[in-house]
């Protein structure tokens, strides 16, 4: 199903073409489009130090399972399987099972992927200093924080979009 | 026409914000990170909030296009229409410090401060007329339940008035306050005037 064509991933999972009226009106803030697929390779760029890709996967799909945002959950799902990623932890992510993650920095990780998702007033001092505490160095923290932040953005754009898309085809 | 608003613990004052964690210092920055610091915004040299994020250049200046494209673009809905969402998205997500700067925005450029007494007493019900209203209603729905925004709340926003370009900027702007919220939130809390100096 990946459009090889189609490199900008909001476009392609809501299904827009050229010569659909909200790629147009999308594509007129080319600025903002850029952007947006930037920052997405800028948090999932290899050679970023810290933070695995793969951990950084779960940690978007695990945001979009919570949100909840179906597209957007099938696109890390998939992208975790073809990185060859452990399907189990695939699995125990997709269904919000935390307390079977074994790895205490994954698991770390995810309780505060949860918290900003979920009720970002919630997530205090004492949950962010939990994460050098498990291990993580500081960039690494801005790297988490900026991820779960962009994905929160990512699946109302798609949402929005998506809900243009569909007021445009029952016109 | 900005008189002081303090209500159910939000404000329309100008707060401080510190990080809970280490901030980059400008003595050992790299070039990039001082790059990446002028163009994202104007203090981000005396900003904790961009002196944090530019542990992580690259994504910082993503980020900062983006926000700036967003909420300074010409054209499009009305700026301070944009500010107003903001000011929703933030009074929903209970981000009192971004809440304030947005609050603040939109005063300077409605001229008038009446929907942000009403967004900070109750969001559910705020808007000074129809269109506002519908503004809104789309912002709490968009940040609250984005699974279940459909065809039918983007005809409710072009019933009130608004263009296909100005929804689009409306979507962003809601969007990217999703983003800045829960860093603001997350990585470090508001200073308060009056109990700075206590």
């Amino acid at each position: 199903m990946v459009d090889a064509k189609n490199t900008d991933t909001v476009d392609r999972l809501v299904g827009l073409i050229e010569e659909d009226q909200t790629y147009q009106v999308r594509h007129q803030r080319d600025k903002v489009v850029a952007a947006t697929q930037g920052s997405e390779n800028g948090l999932f760029d290899p050679t970023l130090d810290g933070l695995t890709v793969t951990e950084r996967l779960y940690v978007a799909l695990f945001a979009c399972v919570l949100t909840p945002a179906p597209e957007l959950t099938k696109e890390y799902a998939e992208r975790l399987i073809r990185l060859g990623a452990d399907t189990e932890i695939i699995d125990f992510v997709s269904a919000g099972a935390l307390e079977s993650i074994q790895s205490p920095r994954l698991h770390t990780i995810l309780k505060f992927t949860h918290t900003l998702i979920t009720d970002p007033v919630k997530a205090d001092r004492q949950a962010l200093l939990a994460l050098p505490q498990a291990g993580l160095s500081t960039p690494e923290v801005v790297t988490l924080a900026q991820l779960i932040a962009f994905v929160s953005y990512q699946v109302r754009l798609v949402a929005g979009l998506k809900a243009m898309k569909a007021l445009e085809k029952s016109a | 026409m900005s008189a002081p608003i303090d209500i159910k613990g939000f404000t329309n004052d100008t707060l401080g914000w510190k990080a809970w964690l280490d901030v980059v210092s400008l003595d050992t920055a790299t070039p990039e990170q001082m790059a990446v610091l002028e163009e994202s915004h104007p203090k981000a040299k005396v900003s904790d909030y961009y002196l944090f994020l530019v542990h992580q250049p690259e994504i910082l200046k993503q980020r900062s296009v983006a926000f700036n494209a967003i909420m300074y673009a010409p054209g499009g809905m009305p700026r301070a229409e944009r500010e107003l969402g903001a000011t929703v998205v933030s009074r929903i997500n209970g981000c009192v410090y971004c809440a304030s700067v947005h609050a603040q925005r939109f005063e300077q450029l409605a001229k008038t401060q009446d929907a942000i007494i009403e967004v900070f007493t109750e969001p559910q019900a705020a808007g000074t007329t129809p269109r506002e209203r519908a503004i809104v209603d789309f912002s709490i729905e968009l940040t609250a339940n984005p699974g279940e925004v459909n065809a039918q709340s983007i005809q409710k926003l072009k019933d009130a008035g608004l263009t296909e370009p100005e929804i689009l900027d409306l979507i962003h702007s809601v969007a990217i306050f999703a983003w800045a919220n829960r860093l603001m939130l997350n990585l470090g809390e508001p200073i308060f005037p009056s109990k700075e100096s206590s």
